[in-house]
């Protein structure tokens, strides 16, 4: 086996960028994540181990009976390994050796905070700074201005974990439908990049180029504070008394803590994103030159019949002179082709300083390799 | 951006740990032979192995949970070329057996032995089944002493699952977590013993038997065909409690030696997948882990760069010249030599620091 060292030109180092998309639909308070139907399990309500509605952040639990689900779990030594849902508490009276478990049933959703004057005022009062840092993309993302005071107004406010978007949510790519009977009677998008939800449509609806909202692309946030009627259609929303159809209302019933009536099924909404992602790719390029590489320590790289055979004395051990099997193919059944020395490379290590193998690529299919014949192989390594 | 640099002692400051993270995979042998009928099985064309999924394989839900196939050595009895797929058998067999066991010095695949002592010999493991489990199960290896796989060893065969698990072997590597053994090309492997879990009578003698090697570092689990025989069929089942009837290539009363000879592979797989009753073991992922001792001393750290520090270019916090210094640590960075910032840790609440205490904080980096 030969070793060559990657020269400078041989190593990159790139960062790729990707963008997720993700469409959550939200009909009587059931979320559809990316059109994934939520399927009942012989043995679970939701066959990936977590509400309807929500994605499974490890996946490993799919359809388990109780208590026979996949957990982690680790000593409690020295060292203060835990999980982080250990309670402290717990966690301080265990003895050392006591084994300490968590849980493999993670999840994440979209989900509705409804703040006003009233109800949930710190939910928007802690972004308070974040709003008016960004109100150098718009005006619109003031806390307070003549556009209107977030304090006071009702914001509804739609939650997006991280895991959808990764470090942001791509800006343009925010669209926002509100469905009556699944007639479209709004749709909100980020088309100027800038923050701002502009509703674009339907073609002459009420309130249609106004700014209903404001998008927190880095935090995963969408605030609503649009209030204008979509539709004079009245739909119980609030428990008290039934309302029409205004932005405020977009995404009732999505994790927020209120039952859905049944006159509210008739509403549903999308919300449609991408988000951004960065990771960095490692490429590097092995050379099998012209001459080298034509030789392989393979036993069947030499004529089946020399067969391991050595002299062995007092003084000497001696290996028996093998042939190099001839694999060069013939169209003629009489006449042995000419030798030509020839490889089928399969696969490529990756070594470190020391010689540890630390990587191996390998080929679809082997890559067959005479003397005249010379290759570079890109590889490419997740980092 | 810090303002104020201190270096960390490389023998004091700096230490590095190994902490040992396990997961608990049970797998009940309903996944395996029943819950989905069949949807979760995989067979494939080559018909050299079947794949075991936790879900309907057809779902993207679905994990892999393990591979099953069986093979024999060209020095065993049942081999004969008129066995279904007697090469694909043999390739199995010799395939397994040189990842796992290696060779010998004159080139020879080395054979698997029943209790792993290869210079002495003794009895070897011919007729194979070998369970391969997906590495998402066994991320880094199966943790030493956790293994159980429990198998229904009823002698009468039935179509209705259960009936087939009133007489039960467990199947344990028992002496793992001290007595495994090193020399495998491919980690550390302990011997499989097989006990009575259920029913009576069932071993030949009330003890226990080995009856299959479980490779950690490589999560392949290989049983012998002597767990569905009798003593006079050449296997560990007392000669009362009769060779177990597995549905064989053309009756239900046939032993595994005429499955391991008859069937194809993948119904070999059938044959012993359903009379699995329980599989568990615990695995174990490796978390390397740099702890660095951040010490703050009584006279550091007193004073903030931080904007908000002054008031009308004057100190807020010290408005008198008795006043004692007061700051707030949010953050530690870890800098490189060339005072890079590397990394970021973020304190979970501001510690106030003054010139009366002194702190060390304890910044672990995972990898």
């Amino acid at each position: 086996m030969a070793f060559y060292k990657f020269e400078e030109d041989d190593l990159f180092l790139n960062t790729v960028e990707a963008y997720p998309q993700n469409k959550f639909y939200i009909q009587s308070g059931t979320v559809y994540i990316n059109n994934f139907p939520n399927l009942a399990g012989q043995n679970t309500a939701n066959h990936i181990g977590v509400p309807a509605g929500f994605i499974s952040l490890y996946e490993y639990n799919i359809d388990r009976p109780a208590g026979n689900s996949v957990y982690p779990f680790l000593f409690k030594n020295g060292m203060k390994d835990g999980f982080k849902v250990t309670p402290t508490a717990s966690y301080n009276s265990a003895q050392y050796g006591d084994i300490i478990t968590s849980s493999y049933s993670m999840s994440a959703s979209i989900g509705r905070i409804i703040a006003s004057a009233t109800s949930n005022s710190a939910s928007i009062k802690a972004l308070e700074n974040t709003f008016n840092h960004y109100s150098y993309l718009s005006p619109h993302y003031q806390y307070s201005s003549s556009l209107g005071d977030k304090a006071n107004q009702t914001v509804n406010l739609i939650t997006i974990p991280s895991i959808f978007y990764g470090s942001s949510i791509k800006k343009g790519t925010v669209s926002l439908k509100y469905y009556i009977t699944g007639t479209l009677i709004g749709e909100l998008s980020d088309y100027r990049e800038n923050g701002d939800l502009v509703q674009i449509g339907p073609v002459g609806s009420t309130g249609s180029g106004s700014v209903a909202g404001v998008v927190l692309y880095n935090e995963g946030f969408v605030a609503l504070t649009g209030s204008w009627e979509l539709d004079s259609t009245t739909i119980k929303y609030d428990p008290a008394a039934a309302q029409t159809s205004k932005w405020i209302y977009y995404g009732f019933g999505v994790h927020d803590a209120t039952s859905v009536a049944l006159t509210t099924l008739s509403a549903s909404y999308s919300l449609e994103f991408s988000g951004s992602n960065q990771f960095q790719t490692m490429t590097m390029l092995a050379h099998a030159k012209y001459g080298e590489l034509n030789h392989s320590t393979n036993p069947t790289f030499v004529s089946s019949s020399d067969s391991l055979s050595v002299s062995t004395g007092s003084y000497q051990y001696i290996e028996q002179t093998k042939e190099i099997r001839n694999i060069v193919s013939s169209s003629f059944t009489d006449e042995d082709p000419k030798f030509e020395k020839t490889t089928y490379l399969s696969k490529v290590g990756i070594y470190d300083k020391d010689k540890n193998l630390i990587g191996i690529a390998k080929m679809a299919t082997p890559v067959r390799k005479t003397e005249a014949d010379q290759y570079t192989f890109k590889l490419k390594l997740d980092i | 951006m810090a303002n104020f640099y201190k270096s960390l002692n490389q023998t004091n400051d700096i230490v590095n740990t190994r902490t040992l993270l396990h997961e608990a995979i049970p797998l009940t042998g309903t996944i395996v032979s029943g819950t989905y009928g069949v949807e979760n099985i995989k067979n494939y064309s080559h018909g050299m192995f079947q794949s075991v999924y936790d879900y309907p394989y057809l779902s993207s839900s679905a994990n892999h949970v393990f591979d099953i196939t069986v093979g024999y050595a060209n020095n065993s009895a049942l081999s004969a070329s008129t066995n279904a797929q007697n090469s694909k058998k043999l390739n199995i067999y010799n395939q397994m057996a040189q990842v796992l066991m290696g060779y010998d010095q004159t080139g020879s695949i080395l054979q698997f032995d029943e209790d792993g002592d290869l210079l002495a010999g003794g009895t070897k493991l011919r007729e194979n089944v070998f369970l391969n489990f997906s590495r998402l199960l066994v991320k880094d290896e199966i943790k030493k002493g956790s293994f159980e796989l429990e198998l229904g060893v009823t002698p009468v065969y039935s179509q209705d699952g259960n009936t087939v698990f009133g007489d039960r072997l467990k199947l344990t590597d028992a002496s793992g977590s001290s007595g495994y053994l090193v020399n495998s090309p491919v980690g550390e492997y302990g011997i499989l013993y097989a006990t009575q879990s259920a029913g009576t009578n069932v071993l030949a003698i009330n003890q226990s038997y080995p009856v299959g090697l479980l490779f950690y570092q490589a999560g392949v689990a290989v049983l012998s065909g002597s767990m569905f025989l009798d003593v006079s069929d050449g296997g560990i089942l007392n000669n009362a409690h009769f060779s177990v009837s597995m549905s064989g290539p053309t009756t239900t009363a046939e032993t595994i030696n005429a499955v391991l000879t008859g069937s194809q592979i993948t119904g070999a797989a059938d044959n012993i997948r359903t009379r699995m009753y329980n599989l568990q073991f615990n695995n174990t992922v490796e978390l390397n882990s740099t702890v660095y001792f951040c010490r703050v001393n009584h006279n550091e750290f007193n004073y903030s760069s931080n904007p908000t520090y002054l008031s009308g270019s004057k100190i807020r916090v010290k408005t008198k010249t008795t006043d004692l210094p007061v700051s707030y640590i949010t953050t530690v960075g870890l800098y490189s030599d060339n005072n890079e910032l590397m990394a970021v840790s973020k304190l979970s609440e501001p510690l106030k620091k003054t010139p009366d205490n002194e702190f060390t904080i304890r910044v672990r980096l995972d990898y």
